[in-house]
């Protein structure tokens, strides 16, 4: 089956995945050997991973970009420029309060329909749609169960963009120092995740609902304003007892950085802001001693 | 004429400006000499050079007493918009109104430079955890705080999607210290699809039909605010008549223009070009003032072109610039190496192109605001920028990253191959930031040397 890349949470998979391809969100390799994309100073190291991964990509039949970043807008144009993988840039709207956003959205999910017939992609039918998103609906209420993982780690949220193939390891750090990540509010992980179809809705119009469970359930800090975000994330933090939040941020992500102060004035749990810098994708021991001391004041 | 074009220091423009008194010097009620501003703290002023025209002093005068006016208008009980990153939009819509002003809290960017840091802005941003990582544009939450450099607008409006993440998350935070804003989406300009209806923008570009009528219907959401507002009805007929107006500005602009860039010898520093195209995007809060102020230009490059007299030397290498430039002082400095301006692009071209005036206002507006160099590719750009180039006859291109910009560190790089790609001219990108003098001597080099590469190529 033709593959279909991307990573950015508002591109829904079971939209690929009822045209016939296969959505395979990319996690990238930190600052691959091998890449075409020049480091520039400026330049987001998570968007220079992500350009040289498609760069170094062999396999798929195409590429989707969203306009959720400035930087990933860009990328667009460079991996258009450069890269023989055929590319389709997506809008996805700032604002959300009212309908011209929603349906700037769902046209946008057509064009992208029509993209993906292009690249060899079918047209799916109403039914096979619904079809595929109570699979996948059903795939993502398994992997993220409503009860707590059961731990006797300190309870903990990782917060932030996308992460990286390397940053696995900081999962395992935590558990090593005593901790335990209870929500992944990452946009890799449980915080990019949509909002549950409601089956009914579904049956009626699929693509609707597809569109409304993803512009509206997807609480990202760009959004203007942003206020969705931090109700998705005070529930969460109550409901899952966390006791701390990592921060990780990468140097030159406006988005999330800038809700760093904010969200230490909104919330009363200690915060821990480790910035990632095009030169130290892999966690290193600055970090581990970082997330040590951090359990241990939470201790 | 009866004086020799030239740069002069703050300093001998406050003599000059004596002798001009004598001479029975006509100015505005914002008039004065310019050494009185650095008694507000505008230190910069006195590292610039300026042209010694009185026209210029005007735009000088115009531009550093907008504060009052502001202010003034305010206490006249008029609405103060605060309108930001859409630069030159919906200014068009509140000018239409009567007791209506507009302004961009943006502009707070240069204060770093022009009160060379002395009003703590960026301090205050930093201490909002907004800091040197983001663009210079931070100032503006420190103006909000200190309420010094603007009244605190009636009403803040800000466009958002395709524009700058630094410009967003900054306006963010602007509403979590209490400023209302009324957000708007400007999506990202793109190429109509196969068989897909398309619209001609000013400008040249084209967008989908559908893009354009989804801004209109963002611009409707703008109207109905402004009219609740200023309880003004802004119909048809009365945004047709501010369209017209504004194309006046736009008009002049053009003029101006392209008697400097093309001129034999550079008739007008690009210090005050760059300053009179500002005032396109909000007019500096006086509409009609401003027009006075581009006439007043116009007619002194005329008299110039004509009298084949200049600023610069004659083989002054012919630079085209892109970005707006955080520290003013680089203009200078760029004529001191030996160049000259001779087209730009500071990210508004869209408030210099004429909007249509023969279509429905509102329409129209959508299509000028989508036009918006910043909400298309940088390819759009790139190729706006050749097209330039090509017109005002450019032999190099400088761009200015402007520090922390999200869209600077991988636009440039788009728009510098397709520009040695296309037209084979000289790019360097150079990063300025507000303040510049730590960095003036490494800046000097890097220009002198595009200004000798330019002149090395006409001898081949």
């Amino acid at each position: 089956m033709k593959e279909v890349i991307y990573t950015c949470p508002y591109v829904p998979a079971e939209w690929i995945a009822a045209h016939g391809l296969a959505p395979s969100r990319i996690i990238p390799a930190a600052s691959p050997s091998v890449g075409c994309a020049e480091p520039t100073e400026g330049v987001c190291p998570y968007v220079h991973s992500f350009i040289n991964e498609v760069f170094n990509d062999t396999q798929s039949s195409g590429v989707v970009v969203t306009t959720l970043c400035d930087q990933m807008r860009r990328a667009f144009e460079i991996i258009a420029s450069r890269c023989d993988t055929p590319a389709f840039l997506m809008n996805v709207p700032n604002t959300w309060q009212h309908a011209g956003a929603h349906n700037l959205y769902l046209d946008e999910l057509k064009r992208l329909g029509r993209f993906l017939i292009r690249i060899g992609g079918k047209p799916p039918s109403n039914d096979l749609l619904t079809k595929t998103m109570i699979k996948y609906d059903s795939e993502r209420r398994n992997a993220f169960a409503d009860s707590p993982p059961q731990t006797n780690g300190i309870p903990l949220a990782i917060l932030g963009g996308p992460l990286l193939k390397d940053d696995i390891q900081i999962f395992d750090l935590v558990e090593r120092s005593g901790g335990c990540i209870v929500l992944d509010a990452t946009e890799t992980g449980e915080f990019g995740m949509c909002a549950r179809f409601n089956y009914k809705k579904t049956k009626a119009d699929p693509l609707t609902e597809l569109a409304g469970a993803y512009l509206g359930g997807i609480a990202h800090p760009s959004q203007r304003p942003n206020s969705p975000f931090y109700n998705w994330l005070g529930s969460r933090l109550v409901e899952r007892k966390v006791r701390g939040i990592i921060f990780r941020r990468y140097v030159w992500c406006d988005i999330w950085h800038a809700e760093l102060y904010r969200l230490k004035q909104w919330t009363q749990l200690p915060i821990l802001d480790i910035d990632v810098t095009a030169e130290a994708h892999v966690p290193p021991v600055r970090t581990e001693t970082r997330i040590g001391a951090f359990l241990e004041m939470l201790r | 004429m009866n004086y020799e074009p030239k740069q002069i220091t703050l300093q001998e423009w406050d003599r000059r400006y004596e002798q001009l008194q004598q001479e029975q010097l006509c100015e505005g009620d914002y008039g004065g000499p310019l050494g009185r501003h650095v008694g507000d703290g505008d230190h910069r002023l006195l590292e610039l050079k300026y042209d010694n025209s009185p026209a210029a002093l005007k735009l000088w005068n115009f531009l550093l007493t907008e504060e009052q006016r502001l202010f003034k208008a305010q206490a006249e009980g008029k609405k103060i918009v605060g309108t930001m990153k859409d630069l030159g939009t919906v200014p068009v819509m509140v000018y239409s109104l009567e007791n209506t002003v507009a302004f961009y809290p943006d502009g707070a960017w240069w204060i770093p430079c022009v009160m060379q840091h002395s009003a703590g802005l960026l301090k205050i941003a930093d201490s909002l955890g907004i800091d040197e990582s983001f663009c210079p544009v931070r100032a503006m939450l420190g103006a909000f705080v200190t309420g010094k450099h603007f009244p605190v607008p009636d009403q803040l409006i800000c466009s958002v999607g395709a524009t700058c993440d630094d410009f967003s998350a900054i306006a963010q935070r602007l509403e979590g210290l209490g400023h209302e804003v009324l957000w708007w989406e400007m999506p990202h300009r793109r190429r109509c699809e196969v068989d897909e209806a398309g619209v001609k923008l000013p400008g040249g570009f084209e967008a989908p039909k559908s893009q354009v009528e989804f801004v209109k219907s963002e611009l409707e959401r703008i109207k109905t605010v402004l009219e609740q507002l200023s309880s003004q009805a802004l119909d048809d007929e009365t945004l047709s008549a501010g369209i017209k107006k504004a194309n006046v500005v736009r008009r002049c602009l053009a003029e101006l223009r392209q008697i400097t860039f093309t001129a034999e010898v550079c008739p007008l520093p690009a210090l005050e070009m760059l300053i009179a195209e500002m005032l396109a995007i909000h007019y500096c809060s006086d509409q009609d003032e401003t027009i006075v102020v581009l006439n007043e230009l116009i007619d002194e490059v005329k008299a110039r072109v004509e009298a084949r007299k200049g600023i610069l030397a004659a083989d002054a290498a012919r630079i085209f610039w892109v970005n707006p430039v955080a520290d003013l002082q680089v203009m200078n400095l760029l004529e001191e190496c030996g160049g000259r301006i001779c087209g730009t692009e500071y990210l508004f071209s869209h408030a210099i192109d004429l909007i249509p005036e023969d279509i429905p206002p509102l329409e129209a507006l959508a299509r000028m605001a989508i036009a918006d160099p910043m909400a298309g590719s940088s390819v759009d750009r790139a190729q706006r920028i050749c097209s330039d180039i090509e017109k005002f006859g450019c032999e190099a291109v400088l761009i200015s990253r402007i520090p922390g910009a999200s869209h600077c560190a991988l636009e440039g790089q788009i728009i510098g191959e397709i520009v040695r790609g296309e037209l084979k001219l000289p790019v360097i990108e150079i990063e300025v930031p507000p303040v510049s003098d730590s960095i003036r001597p490494a800046l000097r080099t890097r220009l002198q040397a595009l200004v000798e590469t330019v002149k090395q190529r006409r001898d081949k």
